[in-house]
């Protein structure tokens, strides 16, 4: 336990005296992303938008459901936040591995890689943001003071979502497997989570499915501190922090003492 | 003073081949992994030793080179020291800051301009922010880069490259610096602005570990050198290293004894010594040889090459009339001896001795090289002529 604590330490103190390297490639990666595409930024709003036009007229028109606001701000709020965690993960995925150069080269913490790519993908999701107050001034939805646990809810998000990143983009150093792999249970994970459609609309007897998945209660609080101003579900939630700051200090343990291993294994 | 570049007893192993792992032994490979302490430090099937107890030590103000034939292991004990790879066996460490040119554009990206480029670079090097734009100008100047750093990297030439990168990291605030290879890039003049700065970290008490095959940079530079053989290492002078390393790699001539048997040379000094010997040393070569035809229109040649960059310091050749005896009989022992003076600076060298024959238009024998001696002195820092300069104040 004690040496647990001391590596955590270690990981953490190396991590701020790193601060700088991970600001600047997140900067890094946010410029040639955006850097000869015509419609830069636009980009992080334009995909979620698209998808929210389709899934509007898929469940407004041909399979209607029930949403306790309107579909699209229901839709676009899910997605918005999902596009966060899925794309934190592709980029993480292969973030090492991209990066094949300065992994064997040069030493710094490697938690750098698959951190920026979370932190990208947030600015991501703030930009993007900015449509979902425009869809809700539409839609004449206020917020109250639940929106205060917003910043909990998304601490708690990139919690999770960084302790995937870690995972897989480790897994992926030794085995280009994960990739594959990932792309797919990705596919499938977000139909297993309550995104475009409420929980409750769920067949009882596939809803276990959802209620083992903590981004099910992830997605639901920004749902609710958001759109309907409620706090999230107090059980299930506390339960999800738990998890995700849980698995993160794991996960970011399992990642740290690998480390030493990756440029002879890459 | 106390080191603070330390490798003590390091063992390193690597594994042949590729591996065939599937997702399969993802998870009992993983956990091993975290269960494990230390991976094994003995040899498992497919694995060999590149680095095989090798110490040392470097205190401030210090230089050590490592020197030896590629495969040898030098760079494995760079990454050993820069935290890259970790050993199987022993410790390394290396205290306070450490700045590595290593691949000095590494973090380079194509897409990003040289000014966003030197930031990046900077941080991966663990420069804060405030200390790049604090010597951003410098770095530039230093490069000659001015007026193309708002440009993407990927219009640099690869020259442009690496001084860009050598650049940056020469504006590192080090204590230790480990150094790989860098200077087979750019053009003279900016290599020899690179031995430069390399000598003002040293001055400023830097400790210093330098890999290269350079040989002519790393007896300039350092003090101490490694020389890494198949399993075994030398340690010492640089002078002495680089001298042991020089008799392994000078390829040995083989020559017929069809028209002249050399029975021995030698090359002797009046010093007796012929390792770091003073400049302006009387020095003898002498060849005892018996001719087995009679030999008419002869030259002999004698030469004395720097052994580091095979600068050839002298070429003399003299044919038989010129020496007095224009013909050499059959089966008649023969002497030929040179006396000469090194008028040289400090570095190693070798002599070489060959007998062309006229008639054949080919040469009988060609011993190479026929000696070796080393000259240490303590003033000069780069030439090869020992000028006898007398300087003066008044």
């Amino acid at each position: 336990m004690k040496k647990f604590i001391a590596d955590i330490i270690e990981a953490v103190s190396e991590q701020f005296q790193y601060r700088e390297l991970l600001w600047q490639m997140t900067r890094r990666d946010i410029i040639i992303r955006y850097k000869q595409a015509a419609m830069g930024f636009g980009w992080a709003v334009f995909m979620p938008l698209i998808n929210t036009a389709v899934f509007s007229i898929i469940f407004t028109q041909v399979a209607k459901i029930d949403t306790p606001v309107a579909y699209p701000v229901y839709a676009y709020c899910g997605l918005l936040f999902w596009n966060f965690f899925s794309s934190s993960l592709r980029f993480s995925v292969t973030s090492l591995v991209s990066n094949i150069n300065l992994v064997t080269k040069i030493y710094f913490p490697r938690e750098i890689f698959p951190f920026s790519a979370v932190i990208v993908c947030l600015i991501d999701a703030f930009v993007g943001a900015v449509v979902l107050v425009v869809l809700m001034m539409y839609y004449h939805i206020g917020v109250g003071p639940s929106i205060l646990l917003f910043p909990v809810v998304l601490l708690v998000h990139v919690a999770f979502t960084a302790a995937i990143a870690l995972i897989i983009a480790m897994a992926n150093l030794f085995y280009r497997d994960v990739k594959y792999v990932f792309e797919f249970v990705l596919s499938i994970w977000m139909y297993l989570t309550p995104i475009l459609y409420p929980l409750e609309e769920i067949n009882e007897k596939y809803r276990l499915a959802f209620q083992l998945n903590p981004m099910t209660y992830i997605i639901d609080a920004y749902h609710n501190v958001l759109l309907l101003n409620k706090p999230p579900e107090p059980i299930s939630f506390v339960l999800t922090t738990i998890v995700s700051l849980g698995l993160f200090v794991v996960c970011w343990q399992i990642f740290h003492r690998t480390e030493f291993k990756f440029a002879e294994n890459i | 003073m106390s080191a603070i570049i330390t490798f003590d007893n390091v063992w390193k192993k690597f594994k042949k081949g590729e591996r065939h792992d599937s997702l399969r032994d993802l998870i009992p490979a993983t956990a091993k992994a975290l269960f494990r302490k230390n991976s094994s430090s003995e040899l498992e099937e497919k694995e060999f030793w590149a680095v095989e107890d090798v110490s040392f030590e470097v205190k401030h103000g210090e230089a050590l080179g490592i020197i030896g034939p590629n495969g040898a292991g030098k760079s494995t004990i760079l990454k050993l020291l820069t935290k890259i790879l970790r050993p199987n066996r022993g410790t390394c460490s290396i205290v306070g800051r450490t700045g590595a040119l290593i691949e000095i554009s590494a973090g380079f990206h194509p897409d990003l301009t040289g000014r966003e480029n030197i930031y990046l670079q900077g941080a991966i090097m663990g420069m804060r922010r405030k200390e790049i734009t604090s010597r951003f100008d410098e770095i530039v100047d230093f490069a000659g880069l001015s007026s193309f750093i708002d440009t993407p990297v990927k219009r640099y030439s690869s020259g442009m490259n690496a001084r860009l990168g050598f650049s940056i990291a020469a504006h590192l605030n080090p204590e230790a610096l480990v150094i790989d290879e860098v200077l087979s890039v750019g053009d003279v003049a900016f290599q020899q602005k690179c031995i430069n700065r390399m000598k003002e970290f040293k001055h400023n008490g830097v400790a210093i570990v330098f890999v290269s095959h350079n040989l002519q940079a790393v007896s300039m530079l350092c003090d101490n050198a490694l020389y890494l053989k198949n399993k075994t290492m030398a340690m010492g002078k640089v002078t002495q290293v680089l001298e042991e390393y020089l008799k392994d790699t000078i390829p040995n001539t083989d020559f017929s004894e069809r028209y002249l048997k050399v029975n021995d040379f030698n090359l002797s000094s009046s010093s007796k010594s012929l390792t770091d010997i003073a400049p302006r040393t009387s020095l003898n070569f002498t060849v005892n040889a018996i001719p087995k035809i009679k030999l008419k229109d002869y030259h002999i040649g004698f030469k004395v090459v720097r052994s580091t960059d095979l600068l050839v310091v002298y070429d003399g050749n003299w044919t038989g009339d010129e020496l007095g005896c224009p013909e050499l009989s059959p089966n008649q022992p023969v002497k030929f001896s040179f006396e000469f003076t090194s008028h040289l600076t400090k570095g190693q060298y070798y002599i070489s001795w060959h007998i062309f024959y006229g008639e054949t238009q080919s040469f009988l024998v060609e011993i190479v090289p026929a000696g070796h001696f080393s000259v240490d002195e303590g003033r000069t820092w780069a030439g090869v002529a020992d000028l006898d300069v007398k300087a003066k104040v008044s």
